[in-house]
């Protein structure tokens, strides 16, 4: 039973508070129905789960989910470009029912095509309403959305679902940057969606260009970000929530799953995953085995529940996280992933032998006052050995502490990182500046 | 919130639903019903899964 006043705290209350044991069966209900729906409607989806001699029927109980086979991005870069035109036979819906087009970022190869129904977009915009409404959104919030409006899902769906909030919606679509910054202070915004890179990247033009603070002269208070994982980043989230006086939260989706990871205003050091959308899985990276356990590290697996149209279905996302112990104070029965997505299984590579994270290195030098916000780290072969080398940038004022500075992120990276790097320090502002997706990270190994 | 009143909301959801598939029926053909038909029984999905899907489990 909810009571009308804790009601309030939650877009569903009923969902949002319903006891695991109820979650995994509507979970499997789910399940079943969307691998029947693929398995009658696309010969992609049939014959995957023909050659693995597996008919929907089969699935009976919670663990033999495990046993579906998993679609990997490069399987659904091969079957697209083929009839139907442009989606291949992955789809499954008539072309005349698909109304929205977005593709990936294409980060790590060929872009992926997605389509969408009408359905399946008021889904986008259903999941991220969750998300949005535990993060504080509320219909006197007016919401200001600095991102190029085009192909890439981005915040699109976050547009909608503030809309479907009641919140005011602003859309700072091809302003520039100093244009965005103007437009919220005439406007009053009260919050704002945009990767972490570009958070920070509009507070230092407010403060260099215009000679505002967005702390003291914005009126932004929350900030949802997406695309990066800065905000799951301790240092990164600090800079941010101080640059801007605003709480900044996190959030964690792809185009081919959707929107299924969100931070809420309990801020509980990791991120809620929206079991009632989306059953999610994390795999050993080695074996393969179902980790249910916290504190253990695994690939996450992960399914869309109810999206139709090129349906997700045990997509293996090779983003890196862990379950967390304890439970969150915000009532949601919704699991955690602790401390968000580490990493992806494509990123964490060995670097002398040591196991590392392209976001630890970010952790360490956003925690050390007097860097600039930008870095970046190359890592190259010299003969047989690793060679690591990391750029960074002192803030103009910080150049009297210059060698206390590199001392203190030497010692850092050698206690966070288990590394020693070659540290180069840069010209202010010379290092590349991005606004969507950064790649700070560079390992040439590969390419000789 | 009582089991009663969830059935109660999903048997409204159920009866827009029927109105809608009804409307695209008795459309002709007007593109003007049969599309914004089609977006009510999007938003009906939703409350399905808000609210219907949960009813079974509850019960």
């Amino acid at each position: 039973m909810v009571r009308k006043k804790e009601a309030e705290n939650y877009w569903n209350p009923i969902v949002e508070t319903l006891p695991i044991e109820k979650m995994k069966e509507l979970q499997l209900k789910k399940f079943k129905n969307i691998v029947q729906w693929a398995y009658d409607r696309s010969k992609f989806h049939r014959k995957l789960y023909q050659e693995a001699g597996l008919e929907p029927g089969d699935i009976k109980s919670y663990e033999d989910v495990a046993r579906v086979p998993k679609v990997e991005k490069a399987m659904m870069r091969d079957i697209q470009r083929k009839d139907p035109f442009p989606y291949g036979d992955a789809l499954c819906v008539p072309l005349e029912e698909v109304t929205e087009f977005r593709q990936t970022s294409g980060t790590t190869g060929t872009p992926v095509y997605q389509p969408d129904t009408w359905q399946d977009w008021e889904w986008w915009a259903e999941c991220w309403a969750y998300l949005l409404y535990a993060q504080g959104y509320r219909s006197m919030d007016r919401v200001f959305l600095p991102f190029g409006y085009n192909i890439f899902v981005a915040f699109w769906a976050g547009h909608y679902a503030a809309e479907k909030i009641g919140c005011e919606v602003v859309p700072g679509g091809v302003l520039d940057t100093e244009a965005r910054i103007l437009k919220i202070q005439e406007l009053k915004a009260t919050a704002m969606m945009a990767t972490p890179t570009y958070v920070l990247g509009m507070a230092d033009t407010a403060r260099k260009k215009l000679g505002i603070d967005p702390a003291k002269d914005l009126t932004i208070r929350k900030i949802t970000c997406a695309g990066e994982p800065g905000a799951s980043i301790s240092s990164t989230k600090q800079r941010m929530e101080e640059a801007w006086g605003a709480k900044v939260y996190d959030h964690v989706g792809a185009t081919e799953i959707g929107a299924w990871g969100f931070e809420c205003t309990s801020q509980p050091g990791g991120l809620h995953v929206n079991e009632a959308f989306f059953l999610t899985q994390l795999e050993d990276i080695e074996t393969g085995e179902t980790i249910e356990e916290p504190g253990r590290k695994g690939k996450i697996v992960i399914t869309a529940l109810d999206r139709i149209a090129q349906p997700c279905i045990r997509f293996d996302s090779k983003d890196v996280a862990e379950w967390a112990k304890d439970p969150c104070p915000c009532g949601r029965t919704f699991r955690i992933i602790k401390g968000g997505v580490v990493g992806r299984a494509d990123d964490i590579t060995k670097i002398k032998g040591v196991l590392i994270a392209p976001s630890a290195i970010e952790e360490v030098v956003r925690s050390i006052k007097g860097l600039s916000n930008e870095f970046e780290a190359v890592v190259i072969k010299k003969g047989d050995l690793d060679d690591i080398t990391l750029k960074i940038e002192l803030f103009p004022d910080a150049e009297g502490s210059r060698e206390t500075i590199l001392n203190q992120l030497r010692d850092q990276l050698r206690l966070k990182t288990n590394l020693g790097y070659n540290i180069e320090v840069h010209p202010y502002n010379s290092l590349p500046r991005y606004e969507v997706k950064a790649k700070r990270f560079k390992d040439l190994r590969k390419h000789g | 919130m009582s089991p009663t009143k969830l059935k109660k909301m999903d048997t409204r959801i159920k009866k827009i639903k029927k109105a809608a598939l009804e409307l695209k029926e008795f459309s002709g053909g007007i593109q003007a019903v049969d599309q914004n038909a089609s977006r009510i029984l999007a938003s009906v999905k939703m409350l399905e899964i808000n609210i219907s899907d949960i009813l079974d489990l509850r019960s």
